[in-house]
């Protein structure tokens, strides 16, 4: 063993922009001209995409099954230098597991690096999320020389720890949270470890699951390391390894020029979260995004400290990540995706706060953490960019996840433990042109589907009572979010079985309009216990809950012993016939409600996606109830009324502020939040991180 | 000459001043956070979010010790300019602090967008 310390490697981590390119791979990518760059990023790309949708098409867990798989080239330095991905965040995280290899094991005598290896891991200091996320990566040799890496890295529905389903809102630390494997060596000679694996598979609840997960991302890496060494064959080692970091090069340089021409500024969103895992807690995630010349800086200063004893927590390495979601898919949407990119930011992180976890703190809920805080990169975002580009100047997709997390037998008796897919279920955000697309995906998963519910039920032992549009479920606005998808679960064909849920947002929003556009509404579960609607459903009752605001109608059918629950809600066990709902929201609004062309609200009201509260309440249009046809001048004239009435209540802002700073929320909130507001100085009066 | 900032702002570079870009009205020194030049409300959260289950913790309305709504109109024509949601107290978010220097220099030298 050569000088390894058996704990955290804090240095590695710490590497996400591109490593300095080496001697060879700078003589190298001076030689490649760009007709063959661009056949060659073409052809990369399909070689990335091949791996993902064969990892897709072998896997088992949901998320593998659906898309939210990232498949990633990494240069021999283990940069990312190409991925196919429905989740990037997993693509440039997984860079951090193979730099560590590379660091640590490829001269390690007892591990080594060689031509047939493959190498697993899943602890989230690397991979930067929570434990349920898992890699796999394989060197490629040629001529005995590494040139670089594949892999993929996906979430595995159920990783062991003290509840099933990958996520734990009950941990307390690290060691509640489950599997936890720093990057080790899980294949040899092109033949998995079964010792390894054996081992592996005793410590989840879902064997099989993750057994086949790993041969899935095995088999991709395997298919792809054949397509990169026909095409090293093909045109040489030394053009791959300098075109492969020739696509870095280039991406680093076009992120700054896209930078460059946005408004310098400092570009603020304090983001805030209601929950602690199991119970109720105000947290804020400080945003500061500052623009100066080709750069920018993520400034998380003044965010709350860490959660202890909670699992609201995150390593700084899966915020960045997460930055890098809204960097792939929105502000550099048009580049290629990789840690290029990372060229042009910068970033900063209070110690020992909960976006920068340490010690022993859990993580298990980081991804609520994590997506809480793109909200702020999405409204820092279209702030920064409206200038320059206002076409990406976009309000947020839902971010509070409000999916079931389950555990136990399915219908055939087989060990099963994993999330329902209608986590790429949620509406986009508006945007300056156009309503957000509804049930669109997932923002960190745009490529991801939902499923059909049939594939579902299918090996999982629930009858779905329904699943469809979730009505008003985005924010409102000149144009609306995305509609998200409501759905009502019945367990079914088992005993029984441990079931709960995971997310945020019962009492704060975590889906926030901009330029106006309000937000998406609250989320949180019902469930029946001792439910009559297998009954009703077997009498075809057609009053029986057909949508999710049926369930909370007045004359719903439904009876039994009902609960309403914060979306973050640990498993308990639900008996056969037990049913459970759930609203997975829209996106956010963009701009002022008034402007929205009432037409549009119509149609809204028309398809159902939308009361008729909101029409008159939010949108103010004057309809005729029964044809839906509108009165333009009567509309003209309300809105107009409106309008004037707001200048009448609204205050100027120092009469305004003098009420306003009496308010406080009680002390049981802010359990956790740290000195409130910000250690007694207010976000707009604290110094600039930066100097402009 | 302006530039537009916003669906609802611009800069008029020369005066140095936030504008509504709906109807023209100057709000406050473009140094400034816009929002001191808003008229500004709190709204009644249940008119956005109503609840809609009847009682409890549960209604589809944001709890008003967690979360209130503030609105910022334009004094001249009350467009919503923008809103925020912030738990009760909590200082207004200066989310736009641009460097107006070198705005003026971009613009000047003709690198805008």
């Amino acid at each position: 063993m050569s000088a390894f310390s058996y704990s955290r490697d804090f240095e590695v981590v710490q590497r996400m922009r591109p490593e300095p390119a080496t001697a060879a791979e700078c003589a190298a990518q001076a030689l490649v001209g760009d007709l063959d760059f661009d056949i060659f990023k073409h052809k990369m790309h399909m070689i990335a995409l091949e791996g993902k949708e064969t990892t897709m098409k072998l896997g088992a867990s949901t998320a593998m099954r659906w898309g939210d798989v990232a498949f990633g080239v990494f240069t021999a330095q283990g940069d990312l230098a190409v991925c196919a991905t429905g989740i990037y965040h997993h693509a440039v995280l997984g860079q951090i597991p193979i730099k560590y290899v590379v660091k640590h094991w490829v001269r390690e005598p007892s591990v080594r690096a060689r031509e047939g290896d493959a190498f697993f891991y899943n602890d989230p200091f690397y991979g930067g999320v929570h434990n349920a996320d898992m890699g796999l990566a394989v060197p490629v040799f040629h001529g005995g020389e590494l040139v670089c890496f594949v892999g993929a890295a996906v979430h595995t529905g159920e990783c062991g720890g003290a509840e099933p389903g990958g996520t734990s809102p009950l941990a307390r630390t690290q060691y509640e949270e489950g599997l936890r494997v720093p990057p080790i060596k899980i294949g040899e000679d092109f033949r998995l470890k079964e010792d390894l694996l054996n081992m592996l598979a005793a410590m989840t609840r879902d064997p099989r699951t993750m057994i086949l997960d790993i041969k899935a991302r095995l088999a991709a890496a395997r298919i792809a390391e054949r397509r990169v060494k026909d095409l090293i064959e093909a045109q040489g080692r030394e053009f791959f390894i300098g075109a492969l970091r020739k696509i870095l090069t280039v991406t680093g340089e076009a992120a700054r020029r896209r930078i460059a021409r946005l408004n310098d500024g400092i570009y603020r969103q304090p983001r805030f979260m209601d929950t602690v895992g199991t119970g109720a807690g105000l947290t804020r995630i400080n945003l500061a995004v500052i623009k100066k010349g080709d750069r920018i800086t993520l400034d998380l200063s003044g965010t709350s400290p860490l959660v202890a004893g909670k699992p609201v927590n995150s390593f700084f390495q899966g915020i960045i990540g997460l930055a890098m979601v809204y960097f792939c898919g929105w502000l550099f949407h048009d580049l290629p995706a990789n840690n290029g990119l990372l060229e042009a930011v910068d970033w900063r992180f209070p110690e020992d706060s909960m976006v920068n976890a340490g010690g022993e703190v859990s993580t298990s809920m980081a991804p609520v953490v994590q997506v809480c805080f793109t909200q702020g990169m999405f409204l820092c975002g279209a702030r920064m960019v409206y200038g320059a580009i206002p076409s990406h100047a976009v309000a947020a997709w839902f971010s509070g996840f409000a999916i079931p997390v389950y555990g136990g037998f399915n219908q055939f008796g087989d060990p099963i433990a994993d999330i329902s897919p209608e986590i790429n279920a949620t509406g986009a955000g508006a945007r300056p042109d156009m309503d957000g697309v509804d049930v669109a995906g997932a923002f960190f998963a745009t490529l991801s589907d939902c499923s059909d519910v049939e594939s579902t039920e299918a090996d999982r032992p629930f009858l779905y009572t329904f699943r469809n549009f979730f009505k008003n479920s985005y924010g409102h606005g000149r144009f609306r979010g995305g509609a998200g998808a409501g759905f009502g679960l019945m367990v079914h064909n088992v005993p029984g079985l441990a079931l709960g849920a995971m997310g945020a947002g019962a009492r704060f929003p975590m889906t926030l309009g901009v330029f106006g556009g309000y937000a998406s509404p609250p989320t949180f579960v019902q469930y029946v216990e001792g439910s009559n609607l297998g009954g009703l459903m077997a009498d075809n009752r057609a009053s029986r809950p057909g949508r999710l605001d049926d369930v909370y109608s007045d004359v719903n059918p439904e009876l039994g012993r009902r609960s309403l629950h914060d979306i973050a809600m640990a498993v308990q066990v639900f008996r056969t016939g037990d049913t459970i709902y759930f609203g997975v929201g829209g996106g956010g609004g963009y701009g002022d409600a008034l402007e929205r062309d009432p037409q549009a609200v119509m149609n809204d009201l028309r398809d159902n996606r939308m009361a008729r509260w909101a029409a008159r309440g939010i949108y103010h249009v004057v309809y005729d109830e029964a044809s839906l046809r509108v009165d333009h001048e009567a509309t003209a004239r309300k809105r107009q009324a409106v309008r004037d009435e707001r200048r009448q209540r609204g205050r100027r802002y120092s009469e305004f502020m003098r009420d306003w700073q009496q308010l406080r929320p009680p002390a049981q909130a802010l359990t956790y939040y740290g000195e409130y507001p910000d250690s007694g100085r207010s976000v707009e009066q604290a110094p600039a991180a930066v100097s402009l | 000459m302006k530039l537009r900032i916003t669906e609802y702002l611009d800069i008029d570079v020369a005066r140095e001043q936030w504008c509504c870009n709906r109807c023209g009205t100057a709000l406050i020194s473009a140094r400034e956070n816009y929002k001191h030049g808003c008229l500004i409300a709190e709204r009644p959260m249940e008119e956005v979010h109503p609840p809609i289950v009847a009682a409890g913790d549960y209604s589809f309305r944001f709890d008003p010790d967690y979360c209130r709504l503030l609105e910022f109109y334009c004094p001249g024509c009350g467009v919503l300019i923008e809103n925020e949601y912030l738990p009760p107290g909590h200082p207004i978010t200066h989310d736009i602090e641009l460097d107006i220097d070198a705005l003026k220099l971009k613009h000047q030298s003709g690198h805008v967008g």
